[in-house]
């Protein structure tokens, strides 16, 4: 073999090695999120007690919005972080739990309930949200420690066959546009009631008469500028 | 050997180099990890005092808050950076502590505690968090002092990689132990629908 193979085979390999370690480092590090997220999620009535007890409104509104950012950010960054499962080339070459796609969908339908109600103050819609993160959490947990990471278990053989990607590749597949349409449908309905909303709330202002339009001038004037 | 043979003797060098150097990472910072939230649990007492010394209530207020969230956000960690005992996998390739699950598991018990009831205003609730950690940080540091940085006649038995039948049966318990819990903490976010006073109204009724 000569130097310049040599060279060829190394900057390959760091090409498709790189890529691959990508993938399997989003994968390793999405139980990370996923769990944060749910601990996060679940623990709000904790969040409550200790905001109760702060002396002064400025503390408990820091701790508060501290809470809201890490919580939902997040789940922006799970959901981002999971579209390796949306990737037909990726689902079929890496092993990655069969319905991990499922999982990213009700995410997605955790932060569209997020948009749409008012979770924080509605005790149903935060009953919804839970179940669409939990339903998630399993479907990617249940995957990801009995089939992904026991594939020298050899009584679990089946199970690893049958719920990893690459094994399995027609149902992953299947799966994976069953999700991307479900995603689609959910974030074309996001994205008409963001127009509709915009619509309503922003085209009055822009009808009325400028000097009417700031609240301000709405309101009366002092009687020494009168 | 070709140049194809290379490339993919080089990958699988990457990959699995990377994902043994990623593991063994977690594995170290794991034990600092412990030290600092036993320590900064311990430490309750001392930021007590301190915040009685304050004259202004601002600065005792942020004091306890970010004590609160370091000291809680670094049980989180411990539990997530944990999640690793619980696949087959790496237990049966890394040398990791054999009951490191189980100290998982402690480590899910004491959230668990705090979701449910008060350390911070129960004596009956710090005292079950302090048990929980105690316990916790024996589970692990034992077989991790013993077994993965020792080398007695008993050592391996407390690694994973060197006892892997033991080691995946307890991964099994653990991971069965944190699913009761999970469910449990479920079951109380979906009963009180994230309000912090669903607690004192179920003691009223």
């Amino acid at each position: 073999m000569k130097p310049d193979d040599i060279a060829t085979a190394i900057t390959q390999a760091l090409i498709q090695g790189g890529s691959q370690w990508v993938v399997s480092t989003i994968v390793a590090f999405l139980p990370v999120l996923w769990t944060m997220t749910l601990v996060l999620h679940l623990g709000r009535p904790y969040i409550l007690r200790t905001l109760r007890r702060c002396g002064l409104r400025l503390g408990a509104d820091i701790w508060w919005m501290s809470y809201l950012l890490m919580r939902d950010a997040l789940i922006v960054v799970t959901f981002a972080m999971s579209w390796i499962f949306f990737l037909p080339n990726v689902v079929v070459a890496a092993a990655l739990p069969i319905t991990g796609s499922l999982a990213t969908l009700c995410l997605l339908l955790a932060l569209a309930v997020k948009l749409s109600r008012r979770m924080d103050d509605d005790l149903q819609v935060y009953r919804l949200v839970t179940v669409f993160l939990v339903l998630g959490a399993t479907l990617y947990y249940v995957p990801q420690v009995f089939a992904v990471e026991a594939t020298s278990q050899s009584y679990l053989a089946g199970f690893v066959k049958a719920f990893t990607s690459n094994t399995n590749q027609g149902v992953a597949l299947t799966l994976m546009w069953i999700a991307l349409a479900g995603v689609a449908a959910v974030v074309g309905w996001m994205f008409v009631r963001a127009w509709i909303a915009a619509s309503r709330t922003m085209a009055p202002h822009e009808e009325l008469p400028q000097p009417q339009s700031t609240p301000s001038s709405r309101e009366p004037l002092p009687n020494v500028i009168q | 050997m070709s140049v194809q043979d290379l490339t993919n003797a080089i990958i699988s060098g990457i990959n699995a180099g990377g994902e043994q150097f990623l593991e063994g990472t977690l594995a170290a910072v794991l034990p600092i990890l412990w030290l600092v939230l036993i320590g900064l649990h311990l430490g309750r007492p001392y930021i007590l005092t301190m915040i009685d010394r304050f004259t202004l209530r601002l600065g005792a207020d942020l004091l306890w808050l970010i004590y609160v969230a370091l000291r809680d956000l670094l049980i989180v960690s411990g539990v997530i950076m944990s999640f690793m005992f619980f696949f087959p996998d790496v237990i049966m390739t890394d040398a990791l502590p054999i009951t490191g699950g189980l100290a998982a598991v402690a480590l899910f018990a004491v959230l668990l505690v705090k979701l449910t009831g008060d350390p911070d205003h129960s004596l009956r609730d710090f005292r079950r968090t302090t048990v929980l950690l105690g316990l916790g940080a024996l589970l692990y540091f034992i077989p991790y002092v013993l077994g993965v940085q020792a080398s007695f006649s008993f050592s391996p038995l407390l690694v994973t990689n060197t006892n892997p039948g033991l080691a995946v049966v307890l991964a099994y318990v653990s991971l069965a132990l944190l699913a009761v819990m999970g469910a449990f903490a479920i079951g109380y976010a979906l009963k009180t629908g994230g309000r912090a006073e669903a607690r004192e109204m179920a003691s009223n009724n």
